[in-house]
């Protein structure tokens, strides 16, 4: 019985809620490729050394080993580079997207999707200020948005920005390596 | 006919009732589940259970590949489509399975309290075990074998349906279909 109720436990515990929509993707693209009249996505396959490459750099390898850049492109010229990362968490996961400039500095960090339970703490870090943080950020360097909204937000909201600095390093290190 | 549906107990046509509506809403919402997931169409069950890597060409090891194609808002704003891996679809079929079994045998103690002739009796059991069978089956052999095994998970799909729309009809009209002259 014991263990039975223990298994119900940790059921209840690891079981993921559905996904919801924080932020619909076309939104974000008008905001974060605005300017741009035609876009075309630049998919790079990895190969397993590079997997290994952007492991070592962020701790992190894409699914089937594809990253996908979305350019916005106006006149034939670059304005900007969408990439829209998924993070896991024990509580589901959540997708960022990352928008960097022409010169390769960060534009716009939105959250897309996150799930029923992580949306109240994804949305007090945001609400506290977090994806402002990222503006400006210069490709290589490290984000730390999280550490701005430490002790103003839950220890929750805490963890979701920590994951959100997580997703963002994850896109720098995929721009720096694989689009430049 | 084993026991006679029409002319049974009222709770166990009431249970049966039951059944068949809990069952009924089930697969709804399993229906609008593919439709979120996989689809109806073979081509985009093809592309849920046949892994990228699968359907392209084989990457040369030493290089990594760039693909660059345009895209429309719509489509950057579209979800990724829904993949099922190898190890997803062991879980899938271990999951589901039994639970199939389960059901395509309670639909089956349901066909045998129907007036029906033997053959139809056989035949729609056939089908409502078969049409799980046809599924997973398809799944398996999408992902295996050629991505053209899509239409066989399809007809799985729709057996399930019809087989179930099939034995509801006829248990509703068998057990509460009103008896002749009985308000004369």
């Amino acid at each position: 019985m014991k263990a039975l109720i223990l298994g119900a436990a940790a059921a209840a515990l690891l079981h993921i809620t559905p996904t919801v929509t924080l932020v619909d993707r076309s939104e974000v693209v008008s905001r974060l490729l605005a300017g741009a009249d035609r876009f075309t996505a630049r998919e790079v396959h990895l190969t397993s050394s590079d997997e290994r490459r952007l492991h070592d750099a962020a701790g992190w390898t894409p699914p089937d080993d594809v990253i996908t850049f979305y350019l916005g492109k106006r006149a034939d010229q670059v304005e900007g580079v969408l990439v829209f990362m998924r993070v896991d968490s024990p509580h589901g996961p959540m997708e960022v997207a990352v928008g960097f400039d022409k010169a390769g500095a960060i534009r716009g960090v939105e959250v897309t999707k996150a799930t029923v339970e992580t949306k109240p703490w994804i949305v007090e870090a945001l609400r506290a200020g977090l994806t402002s943080q990222y503006r400006g950020l210069a490709v290589g360097a490290t984000p730390a948005a999280a550490g701005t909204v430490k002790g103003k937000v839950g220890t929750m909201a805490e963890y979701m920005a920590e994951l959100i600095d997580r997703g963002v390093t994850h896109a720098g290190a995929a721009y720096r390596l694989f689009y430049r | 006919m084993l026991y006679d549906l029409r002319h049974s107990d009222a709770r166990v046509r009431w249970l049966v009732t039951l059944l068949l509506a809990t069952l009924g809403v089930a697969y709804v919402f399993g229906a609008w589940m593919v439709g979120m997931y996989a689809g109806f169409t073979p081509r985009s069950v093809a592309a849920t259970y046949v892994e990228p890597s699968m359907m392209n060409m084989a990457m040369p090891a030493e290089t990594t590949m760039v693909v660059e194609h345009d895209v429309t808002p719509a489509e950057m704003g579209r979800e990724p489509q829904h993949q099922v891996d190898g190890a997803l679809l062991i879980q899938d079929t271990h999951v589901h399975v039994p639970m199939y079994g389960v059901i395509a045998a309670m639909l089956s103690i349901v066909v045998l309290g129907l007036a029906i002739p033997r053959w139809m009796g056989f035949a729609l059991i056939t089908l409502l075990f078969a049409a799980p069978w046809l599924d997973f089956m398809g799944m398996w052999l999408t992902k295996l074998v050629s991505p053209h095994f899509a239409v066989v998970t399809l007809a799985g799909g729709w057996a399930m349906g019809l087989g179930y729309t099939i034995v509801a009809a006829l248990a509703f009209w068998r057990m509460w279909r009103p008896e002749k002259g009985a308000h004369q």
